[in-house]
């Protein structure tokens, strides 16, 4: 099956690290010009490396993700640069791990409103694509409790609503909008590689309540990303996938 | 990922140079003396009557009168505050039949036997010997209790059962301009702990004296400190590391979220990790420079602390058995203590002191509390430590165990040793 994502132009919030690097370089290896955006200037130009591996565009700016102002500067320069916009993943987080006040703020900021920033200024784009698509990150810890109450799970939540109502509203401008919810995910320098070795009890807490075993890898959500916000889909809109290896237990009618 | 130090030129009244590592060689330290009662007595005869040590806290005997009772193996030393403001300390045995005199710490006028009522006056001197005249040899020519010296420093009180020993300026040597800065007579006292541990001392001490075994028994902290590119420091007896606080070790990788422990540091200090956008790697030195400009606001005065004190361990040994871990705010000090007889047991005081914030309510004085291993928790890290000590010192006495094989990380160790035989003179 050919996804149809060659010659496509694509951008990934929080594309340096993790599930949204392994989106931003499974993009670039379907055949997109990739832009990420991320904090770390060093983890930006490996990753820009990596997709330009493939044989396309790179582009990227180190930016904080509450900074509002410098999320819609990227990516206004991601599509004046590339010409246009086709794939829009919004995949930055602050993160979990506290329920205090300030975390709401930054949780508000960087997960929720860093999101809503680059849809905005990505929509002309998207729209005079043709095929344009929006895959919003969210997580499996919006769908069930999870650890601990906390912004991060609120957050998570907030974006599964309004990537729905978002569909439903882009449709008839030829955008489809999805959303993703990653169970736990292990990868070199994750959160979840800390917490293993700094907080040994949650970790093991959260893994025998996976099925198998084993927390999920970057690519194996990954691709269920790239798909989603591929041509492939053309007939997805609105959904809100669950990749989580099984590891929630509640059905979903 | 490189760790920002204080570089020369920087401010620092504590001196930073790194010594030039001795060469002690690469021999295996004889198991014998942590296991053998042989040498136990040796450091008895050499070390424990000879060297000074540490008593109590200044602050355990603020008011004339106030006492404290601390022991070494067999001996129990009265520590006390006279009317002049002076610490003197005495041996705590009563010249009439042998009995003990006092028993924990409290306030005396006078210091009195429960057995036969002896009393003794805060100078030691006889006050009075109940039907006195039954004694045709007339009262003990001592005149009373017998004398050691005390030297009191930066908050501590010292004691050496040595009466023509070195001085204690001599002994202590360089620390004074070492750890003046720290000021630990500003710090109150929160926790005092004595715990029974089925080891020998120098096991504890060996214990504290390395950090290649962060990543053996306590992961948690590779996302808090750098275990292993530190700076070692040996001097004529004591001896320090300095290790990098608030930040992670080189040996993980450096995560998006702040680390829990990390976190705790920046609110300690009232930085909210909410509001910090940098990475993880950066987080101390940014730590570092919001303590030097908000310490004053707290009511801490960090001015004559260097910019890496204030968050980092700088971790001093006291010959022979004064484990510091020295932090801007607080103090965590360990005592290691023989036991009286076994060399395979010992008692680990742990005093923890902190600084005071403004308006900040001075705790209750801790009680000295005493349990064994296990029987309560010392928090995460000092129990990863207890719990495996004991195998330690079983290990000790295999008959397929020579002794201790120990590499670069392991250098105080290695000095420690040098200076216990230059004390003990030989195995």
């Amino acid at each position: 099956m050919d996804l149809g994502l060659k010659g496509k132009k694509a951008a990934v919030t929080g594309g340096s690290r993790g599930i949204g690097k392994s989106i931003a370089t499974l993009l670039a290896q379907e055949g997109c010009d990739v832009s990420i955006c991320a904090r770390g200037q060093d983890a930006i130009a490996a990753t820009r490396a990596e997709i330009e591996g493939h044989g396309v565009q790179s582009f990227g700016t180190a930016l904080q993700g509450r900074d509002g102002e410098s999320v819609r500067t990227w990516m206004r320069d991601t599509c004046e640069t590339f010409g246009g916009l086709d794939v829009l993943v919004c995949s930055l987080s602050a993160g979990g791990g506290t329920n205090d006040e300030r975390y709401w703020y930054r949780s508000f900021e960087i997960d929720l409103m860093s999101a809503t920033r680059a849809v905005e200024e990505a929509y002309p784009h998207l729209k005079a694509s043709g095929s344009g698509s929006i895959l919003i990150v969210s997580s499996m810890a919006a769908a069930e409790t999870f650890v601990s109450p906390m912004a991060y799970n609120a957050m998570k939540a907030a974006l599964v609503t309004w990537s729905k109502q978002l569909a439903e509203h882009y449709a008839p401008k030829g955008i489809r909008v999805n959303c993703l919810q990653p169970g736990p995910t292990m990868f070199p320098g994750s959160n979840w590689e800390m917490i293993k070795v700094a907080r040994s009890r949650i970790y093991s807490g959260v893994l025998r309540q996976q099925p198998t075993r084993r927390m999920g890898e970057a690519e194996e959500i990954a691709r269920a990303a790239v798909f989603l916000a591929s041509p492939a889909a053309r007939w997805v809109t609105g959904a809100t996938l669950r990749v989580d290896g099984g590891y929630t237990k509640g059905v979903q009618f | 990922m490189t760790i920002q130090r204080v570089k020369p030129g920087d401010f620092t009244k504590t001196p930073v140079e790194k010594t030039d590592d001795p060469d002690f060689g690469t021999d295996v330290i004889p198991k014998e003396r942590y296991t053998s009662r042989d040498f136990m007595q040796k450091e008895w005869d050499r070390l424990w009557t000879k060297a000074w040590l540490w008593g109590c806290a200044s602050q355990d005997i603020e008011e004339p009168g106030d006492y404290i009772v601390t022991s070494i193996g067999k001996e129990e030393i009265l520590l006390t505050r006279q009317p002049d403001g002076t610490a003197r300390g005495f041996y705590n045995v009563c010249q009439h039949r042998g009995n003990r005199i006092m028993m924990g710490q409290g306030n005396a006028t006078t210091f009195r036997c429960n057995y036969h009522h002896w009393e003794y006056r805060l100078n030691g001197e006889f006050e009075n010997i109940p039907d006195a005249d039954s004694f045709p040899q007339g009262k003990p020519p001592c005149g009373g209790l017998t004398e050691v010296r005390v030297q009191e420093w930066n908050g501590f009180v010292f004691f050496s059962l040595d009466p023509d020993g070195e001085s204690f300026d001599d002994f202590i040597h360089p620390l004074k301009e070492h750890l003046g800065p720290y000021h630990f007579e500003r710090m109150v006292k929160v926790t005092d702990w004595t715990v029974e541990w089925d080891c020998n001392w120098k096991t504890s001490v060996d214990a504290f004296n390395e950090s290649y075994h962060v990543q053996g028994i306590h992961p948690e902290l590779l996302y808090f400190i750098e275990d292993k590119h530190l700076q070692i420091d040996t001097y004529e007896k004591h001896n320090r590391y300095l290790i990098p606080f608030a930040t992670i070790s080189h040996r993980v990788n450096e995560t998006t979220e702040i680390p829990h422990l990390i976190k705790h540091a920046m609110k300690e200090a009232g930085m909210d990790p909410a509001d910090f956008d940098g990475r993880v790697s950066e987080i101390r030195g940014a730590l570092q420079k919001f303590k030097r400009e908000n310490g004053p606001a707290m009511g801490i005065d960090y001015s004559e602390l260097n910019d890496e004190q204030l968050t980092d361990d700088y971790h001093y040994m006291i010959f022979p058995n004064i484990t510091m871990n020295t932090h801007a705010e607080d103090l965590m000090m360990f005592r290691q203590r023989p036991h009286e007889t076994d060399p395979d047991r010992m008692y680990f005081d742990v005093q923890m002191f902190k600084l005071l914030r403004k308006d900040e309510e001075r705790p209750r004085k801790p009680r000295n509390e005493r349990f064994k291993h296990g029987e309560r928790s010392m928090g995460l890290v000092l129990d990863q430590d207890a719990a495996n000590l004991p195998g330690v010192q079983r290990g000790m006495h295999s008959a397929a165990f020579d002794g201790l094989w120990l590499g670069d990380q392991e250098l105080r160790i290695r000095h420690f040793h040098k200076v216990l035989m230059d004390y003990v003179g030989q195995d």
